[in-house]
């Protein structure tokens, strides 16, 4: 698993994927992991089939015993297939999902952790000095959806907004925006039920101040990158399934 | 999953349908009784001696059904247990797998207490199931007992039959069907007790 640290403050953000040893015919994903002195919040930590390597990266940066928070922006097998293991690792800790995937969710099982239902307005998440903003993304793609903005760092993690598939050993950062468009054009046409919902998104977003636009699949977009992703979802037609 | 996981998952299912099939012939068998007892009420004195052995049958009847009700309920404890065994191993599995790739991270070592007590638990589980078996097996016991002695009732009523004059024929039925359902009960649990007992407490 490679480990891209891409905030370093008072606290740190780091980002995991890139996962040579995943099966070839499962989703490669984006794991972020927001570290302060004493805790570490995990999000969306990914599936069942990369508990092991993911567990492991993390030991990198946390003892077991301070990974005390879980994020699940939706309830996608990618995002949190891998809650009854971390159910099961981990002793006093919370997940942060949606409030209406809680009797969903609770299918991989969530006994010893605490589920912290999100509402659909959104909220917060508090990590010792760190308030980490959770912004309702209903719709894009799943009806019950959050991506998390740190307005200190800068990031906004978008769950599958400017997801792209690549190689394994692709760079982590959008390096040719141009060329970066048609690995995600399809996905964003076809995952993303709607215009209307997508539209609401982009007016919150444009207000925000982002330096690092994190997605759960594919290269982070930084800087100027940023935006130019924002103005071409804006003129993409999505839904076209129907 | 593993093969030994498979068996078991296996073995559990199975007990669940062969009971399916003793309530069944138990519940033939209640009826027999009550057919028997009405032959036997018209027959008066001429099956004097099968009159006691509706009743005992009936009740028989009564009995296995209400045991294979409390097995059944008892298997389902069993797949349960099946099922969070299955899952505990999984995850004692990952665990270790995480530990050995954590080789050389700074906090490698804070991933023994989880592998700890995930093969506690796991092991905790895998002893539950062959306490549970090993009662489970005691209960298929008992049935297997009445199937026994519903055939032991079964020849008695054929030497009262053989008394009852015009009614030998319709009693003679009645202890054949008895015969037959207490062969299908025994075979049945035979089955189950022969899948399970691999899995019995030594
Ligand atoms: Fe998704
Ligand atoms: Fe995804």
């Amino acid at each position: 698993m490679k480990m891209t640290k891409i905030y370093e403050g008072s606290h740190q953000w780091i980002m995991f994927g890139r996962d040579e040893g995943k099966p070839d015919n499962i989703i490669d994903t984006n794991q972020y992991v927001v570290r302060t002195p004493n805790r570490c919040l995990l999000l969306d930590p990914g599936g069942a089939e990369l508990f092991a390597p993911m567990m492991a990266a993390v030991l990198h940066h946390a003892p077991v015993d301070q990974i005390t928070d879980l994020f699940a922006s939706h309830q996608d097998p990618d995002v949190i297939s891998s809650l009854g293991l971390w159910d099961q690792a981990l002793t006093n800790a919370k997940l942060h999902a949606p409030a209406i995937w809680e009797g969903f969710l609770r299918h991989y099982s969530c006994e010893s952790i605490e589920y912290v239902p999100i509402p659909d307005n959104g909220g917060t998440i508090k990590l010792e000095s760190v308030e980490l903003q959770l912004i309702p993304a209903h719709y894009l793609h799943s009806p019950g959806n959050f991506h998390v903005y740190d307005p200190q760092a800068k990031i906004l993690m978008t769950g599958d907004v400017g997801a792209a598939f690549e190689a394994p050993d692709a760079p982590v950062f959008v390096d040719n925006f141009a060329a970066h468009v048609e690995k995600m054009r399809h996905w964003h046409q076809r995952m993303m039920p709607s215009n209307q919902a997508k539209r609401v998104w982009i007016e919150r977003v444009r207000n925000m101040d982002i330096d690092i636009l994190a997605p759960q699949h594919g290269r982070m977009f930084k800087g100027d990158d940023v935006k130019r992703f924002l103005d071409w979802f804006d003129a993409l037609q999505v839904g076209i399934a129907v | 999953m593993t093969n030994q996981t498979k068996s078991q998952f296996i073995a559990v299912a199975s007990i669940t349908s062969e009971l399916s099939a003793v309530m069944v012939v138990a519940k033939e068998i209640s009826l027999a009784a009550a057919n028997a007892k009405a032959i036997a009420f018209r027959a008066g004195d001429k099956a004097k001696g099968f009159q006691p052995i509706t009743d005992f049958i009936n009740e028989l009847a009564k009995e296995t059904i209400e045991l294979v009700t409390n097995i059944n309920i008892y298997a389902l404890v069993l797949y349960r247990l099946t099922v969070d065994e299955y899952q505990k191993t999984a995850a004692y599995n990952k665990f270790e797998l995480a530990a050995k790739m954590a080789e050389g991270a700074v906090y490698a070592k804070s991933m023994q207490e989880p592998v700890d007590h995930a093969r506690l638990s796991m092991q905790d589980c895998q002893r539950q199931f062959k306490r549970d078996v090993s009662q489970l097996l005691g209960q298929l016991e008992a049935v297997m007992h009445h199937a026994r002695a519903a055939r032991v009732i079964a020849a008695n009523s054929r030497i009262e039959a053989s008394q009852a004059g015009e009614y030998l024929q319709s009693l003679q039925a009645v202890a054949e069907s008895v015969d037959k359902a207490a062969h299908t009960i025994h075979d049945n649990v035979q089955r189950c007790r022969i899948a399970l007992s691999i899995y019995r407490n030594s």
